[in-house]
């Protein structure tokens, strides 16, 4: 009894993997009964066509990470706009009062540059809070209506006020990629730089470091590294989202799916090519997403997510 | 070494410094004593200007300082601070903290920063914890790597805000006790603290502010012995028991 539980436990990750096979290659002879059991999988359509599939997912990766990367310097911005206490009626006219202090201790001092210094201010608080507005109107709309409209809209501007780019599929779908992830990772940046405790902005200004530095040395390190699962959520979806610039003409994998073979028959055959680079791309992402914050965990910090090979690696050292 | 006089600060209707009004002199190590929400981490907060007064002066070497012209960051390197949650990077080393200003504001090489954080880590009796980060590191070591942090700036004047209120009892003495030798060497410091060991010890004068106002100032044997004050009085007793 006792030899069977340390066989058990020992040789407990290869019942576990094989497990994880089992429920994975069950599951899928289930779905693949339940859809082509009757008439069996066209191997040989697959071979047929796979390429153009592949094709499809180049055009489809391109568009996402140029997209998603114009998107983040969006959302940074905005996200960082949103996190600034501008509103600050009360900070301009604490800044008036320091003004009017000044004069009225040092009325030497030039009443033109005085007035130039009201003005530069007013101009500045004026800026902040407008551009500030826009920011928090940018992420509502763009949160509040579907990409589908939004990438029809993008098309329209185009048609109506730059007819000579109207054709350009790729380049449409991709600005209107851009500033619709823009919008979403505004409020992953806001979300991000708000966690950041405001005692380590506190510290890094008492030695000294300007706001701007402040946010680059220290600020910025922590959110990214809060924000990176929420990140490769954000790119994963504008990675599967993108497959509807095919309304623009653009050739991405459901393009066929839904103009050329759709319900011609093979079917299930391109779904199961679509599935596959689907899965293969994310779950290859996944993976090094996950490197990537092991790479970056703070040590002491939160709570590590550990392997599964590894709780059992335990195991068997406690046995 | 830094005047304030005719300190105000409010914070919307709150009325949080009434006219503070002291000098002090290089060298000396004064305490601040007083109830909570009597304005001390305020007033610490207005001589390096994390916290902008609404009327008054701050002078730090003869230079008024809250004043437009004068840059906030240069004040701040001339006075270092201590915070009472540490408030440490948490994603640097020990002394990637120490270092992390050397560099990025003064400009120092990497390695003479290095060098320079090694001396200071040792001060501060933690050269073996160089390479660990805040997390790993008790309250007490904590602290004793933001003085180090501070010190790293070369200011003129150190200013600790309830250094100790956040440590466990048994790491309170080993950061009083860099703070004390800080004092005897000669630093400018303002305290904001209930350790009475400390303030007798190290303190050259005490004050002791109630409501945004400077209730008595004197030594620890004046205002801790013969408080002249019925409402310092009223603190003292509380807090020696």
């Amino acid at each position: 009894m006792s030899d069977l539980r340390v066989y058990l436990r020992n040789h407990w990750r290869y019942f576990d993997a094989a497990l994880a096979l089992v429920v994975i290659i069950g599951t899928l002879a289930y779905i693949y009964d339940l859809l082509v059991g009757s008439r069996g999988l066209d191997v040989a359509y697959i071979a047929r066509n796979y390429t153009l599939y592949i094709h499809a997912v180049f055009t489809n990766v391109y568009a996402t990470t140029i997209a998603y990367l114009v998107g983040m310097a969006i959302g940074f911005s905005v996200g960082w706009l949103r996190t600034a206490r501008t509103v600050s009626l009360a900070r301009f006219a604490a800044s008036m009062r320091t003004e009017k202090r000044e004069r009225r201790e040092d009325p030497s001092q030039r009443e033109g540059a005085r007035r130039l210094l009201v003005v530069v201010s007013l101009l500045w608080y004026g800026t902040k809070y407008v551009v500030r507005r826009i920011g928090d109107g940018f992420v509502e709309i763009i949160r509040g209506t579907p990409l589908y409209v939004q990438i029809l809209f993008a098309s329209s501007f185009f048609i109506v006020f730059l007819p000579q780019y109207a054709t350009e599929g790729l380049l449409i779908g991709i600005i209107a990629l851009a500033i619709n992830t823009g919008g979403y990772q505004a409020e992953i940046f806001r979300a991000g730089l708000q966690t950041v405790h405001s005692g380590q902005i506190e510290a890094a200004r008492a030695i000294g470091f300007s706001r701007l530095s402040a946010m680059r040395y220290v600020v910025l390190p922590q959110a990214l590294r809060l924000i990176i699962p929420p990140l490769t959520n954000e790119y994963i979806g504008l990675f599967k989202a993108s497959t509807f610039l095919f309304v623009l003409g653009v050739p991405t994998e459901i393009s066929y799916l839904a103009q050329h073979e759709g319900f011609a028959g093979d079917v299930f055959e391109i779904f199961a090519i679509v599935t596959a680079i689907f899965l293969a791309i994310t779950v290859t992402l996944s993976f090094v997403v996950q490197a990537l914050e092991r790479r970056f965990r703070i040590p002491g910090l939160g709570i590590e997510q550990v392997k599964v090979a590894r709780g059992v690696r335990l195991a068997r050292v406690g046995g | 070494m830094i005047r304030v006089t005719d300190i105000q600060k409010h914070f919307g209707a709150l009325h949080v410094l009434r006219g503070i009004t002291f000098e002090v002199k290089k060298g000396e190590a004064i305490v601040i004593i007083g109830p909570s929400g009597s304005g001390k981490s305020t007033l610490l907060r207005c001589i390096n200007l994390l916290v902008e007064p609404d009327s008054g002066q701050v002078f730090i070497d003869g230079v008024q300082v809250n004043r437009h012209g004068i840059r906030h960051e240069w004040v701040r390197e001339q006075v270092g601070m201590v915070f009472q949650s540490f408030n440490l990077f948490t994603h640097l080393t020990a002394i990637d903290n120490v270092t992390l200003g050397l560099i990025r504001v003064k400009g120092m090489s990497r390695d003479k920063a290095v060098e320079k954080a090694r001396v200071l880590l040792a001060r501060v009796g933690l050269a073996a914890k160089a390479n660990a980060y805040p997390a790993e590191l008790s309250g007490g070591q904590q602290q004793r790597v933001a003085i180090a942090r501070a010190l790293a700036m070369d200011p003129k004047a150190m200013l600790f805000d309830e250094p100790t209120s956040a440590l466990d009892p048994e790491y309170i003495r080993e950061v009083l006790d860099v703070m004390t030798a800080l004092a005897r060497e000669g630093m400018t410091m303002i305290v904001v603290t209930h350790e009475m060991g400390f303030a007798s010890n190290a303190a050259s004068r005490i004050l002791f502010m109630d409501a945004g106002k400077i209730v008595e100032e004197g030594t620890a044997e004046e205002i801790f012995q013969h408080p002249k004050e019925e409402r310092t009085r009223a603190f003292v007793s509380k807090i020696l028991r």
